[in-house]
């Protein structure tokens, strides 16, 4: 298993391009030491030694906004997947043990309206009636609408598992509902999890950027979409600022590229039949 | 028929009951928060129209009728039902006194034009193009194709919307940089205004028919594989069946799938819409939105969601519909199931 994960060309791809931004946001600063809260001088200057990436028009450096941003991006994105899942594999369990029951049928018909409302939709309304909003709710913001797809897919994946013989097994030793979940279906379903996991990380990645880009992300701190959100704000584009708007974008392209590129890469090698 | 009719039964509840849920939570959201958001917009409404004593009065009196935090929950909720039931989807306070109904009356027809021929279009070339990297599986077309698919699913709308505009209008002004249309020009059906808006319309056209193709292309090429490793391909082609008649089989199987796909995907594209119109200031539902939002119009904001959220609903009822008269496994066996 360890060779193949070594051998899976997308695999490696994605960590790379992981590894990427990811070593830019944590030891980047100690080589470029500059506070992207400290504003210079220098109002959108162009990409200089100076300032490598330029800076905006309040001065800050882009660079060490980039930087910063990168941290909290993964951050927020991290933490909204992980409840996510969270909460998608809790319901999904449930939903699959008791599998036909009323709790089943209740369970899934929210999970069905959660699928079709976007959850980017949801969760700009959930955001404009808080004022505060700290990373952490913001994950959460993000994350209650997102569940709905990934509950109903590991519910099925549940259903198929049960009609297996050792479930019967245990059944018949006696087993509870909770002790089958854990030592009988989730470790079944763990490569699911991960691989949903990456692909939900992407996609919170993209939804914060959303939300900052439309003013509703996080009130403190700073974000790639919140870049984004004041090159707009304050015309950027007008001027052809190009260094201040094109790098963080890009960025962000390339974390959920390669999220996504490990996703399907940790597909390929659980799941042999899609190579 | 007698099958389809059950079908069809049991998705109007799905509907009718999912409207219903969506509208609960509208109404719960406010009031859940726990600093109380009409606190802020009181001030604000004073401290915007303040040369105005009576306008304050009118739009304070309107936040509050709509609102109705003076009276118990369950009577808030079933005149809130009651008013979406009539359509009285409120007022707006920043633009006081415009109704929500007559500013989603203004600003839908201008998404849905961006929307459904960026969408359709996006669909039909995404479709094309994975089809043909899953046929032509291994050759460098589909390596290119599918880098470019990749990258293409993960960007954001909005900054490829700016790339475009730093591209066409910044550095070669070929198209205008905001708007629907010419502000000196009175909307008319003269070729000259129509013109315009195709002007207008260009930009934030193709950045969401970029977007959208990704996507598409990339489910497409895995849907088209899969088929083509199927025993009935594998049979077919051991009795000789041309190659051409292959793929059109596994591309019949294959759009099955990327039709339910369209009416699940429809949201999110919605979505992008809105944040496409953000940044081209284009004047529909998402700027309308966007300024609501800017401004704390929780009546506008309220409405908005409600209307597209009840369009989207629609639409996957509709397509599931069609999906039943094309699909003889759900329109003879549903009994089954």
């Amino acid at each position: 298993m360890i060779g193949e994960l070594l051998y899976n060309k997308r695999l490696i791809v994605g960590l790379i391009l992981f590894l990427i931004p990811l070593l830019l946001g944590t030891i980047g600063p100690y080589f470029y030491p500059k506070d992207p809260y400290e504003r210079s001088m220098c109002s959108e200057c162009p990409p200089s030694e100076e300032h490598l990436l330029g800076t905006d028009a309040r001065g800050y450096d882009i660079l060490a906004q980039i930087m910063e941003g990168i941290l909290t991006s993964l951050y927020v994105g991290f933490l909204s997947a992980t409840i996510t899942m969270t909460i998608a594999t809790v319901v999904g369990v449930i939903a699959g043990i008791k599998g036909g029951s009323i709790i089943d049928e209740v369970l899934m018909f929210i999970a069905n309206i959660f699928m079709i409302i976007p959850s980017i939709l949801l969760a700009i309304l959930i955001a404009a009636y808080i004022r505060v909003r700290s990373l952490e709710v913001i994950a959460l913001v993000m994350a209650i609408p997102a569940w709905g797809g990934w509950s109903k897919a590991i519910r099925s994946a549940i259903l198929s598992l049960r009609e297996r013989e050792y479930i019967y097994l245990s059944k018949m030793a006696g087993y509870s509902d909770i002790r089958l979940a854990f030592e009988d279906l989730l470790p079944n379903l763990a490569s699911y999890i991960i691989i949903a996991f990456m692909t939900n990380f992407a996609g919170a990645i993209l939804t914060e950027a959303s939300l900052s880009f439309i003013g509703l992300g996080p009130t403190k701190g700073i974000t790639l979409g919140k870049i984004l959100f004041w090159a707009m704000q304050l015309g950027a584009l007008r001027r052809g600022v190009w260094w201040w708007f094109i790098p963080p974008g890009a960025i962000i392209i390339m974390i959920c590229v390669a999220l996504m590129l490990i996703s399907t890469g940790l597909d390929e090698v659980f799941n042999p039949r899609l190579r | 028929m007698n099958k389809i009719a059950k079908y069809l039964f049991l998705k109007v509840l799905f509907l009718i009951a999912s409207i219903f849920v969506s509208a609960t939570i509208i109404f719960i959201l406010p009031r859940l928060v726990p600093s109380n958001p009409l606190i802020i917009k009181v001030m604000t409404i004073q401290r915007r129209l303040e040369s105005n004593p009576e306008a304050v009065e009118a739009a304070l009196k309107s936040l509050y009728e709509y609102f109705e935090f003076n009276k118990p929950l369950h009577e808030q909720y079933i005149s809130f039902l009651a008013k979406v039931f009539r359509g009285d989807l409120g007022t707006s306070i920043s633009m006081f006194p415009l109704k929500t109904t007559e500013i989603i009356g203004r600003a839908l027809p201008w998404t849905l034009a961006l929307l459904f021929p960026a969408t359709l279009l996006a669909w039909f070339i995404g479709n094309t193009l994975g089809a043909v990297a899953g046929y032509r599986r291994g050759s460098i077309f589909e390596k290119i194709s599918m880098v470019i698919s990749l990258i293409l699913s993960q960007a954001p709308y909005y900054w490829i919307a700016m790339l475009l505009i730093y591209l066409f209008v910044i550095k070669y002004s070929i198209f205008p940089l905001a708007g629907a249309y010419s502000e000196t020009l009175i909307p008319s059906l003269t070729p000259k205004f129509i013109l315009d808006v195709l002007w207008h319309y260009t930009l934030p056209f193709l950045s969401l028919l970029i977007t959208g193709i990704g996507w598409w292309a990339i489910s497409m090429r895995a849907l088209i594989i899969y088929e083509l490793e199927s025993d009935y391909i594998r049979f077919s082609r051991s009795l000789g069946v041309k190659t051409r008649k292959l793929f059109m089989y596994a591309f019949r199987n294959s759009m099955l799938p990327q039709v339910t796909n369209l009416a699940i995907n429809l949201g999110y594209n919605f979505a992008g819409a809105l944040l496409t119109e953000v940044v081209f200031s284009y004047p529909g539902v998402g700027w309308y939105l966007y300024s609501a939002i800017s401004s704390l119009d929780y009546p506008v904001i309220q409405g908005l969601f409600l209307i597209v959220i009840i369009a989207l609903f629609l639409a996957v009822f509709i397509v599931d519909f069609i999906y039943a008269l094309l699909d003889p496994r759900i329109r003879l066996g549903y009994s089954e199931v």
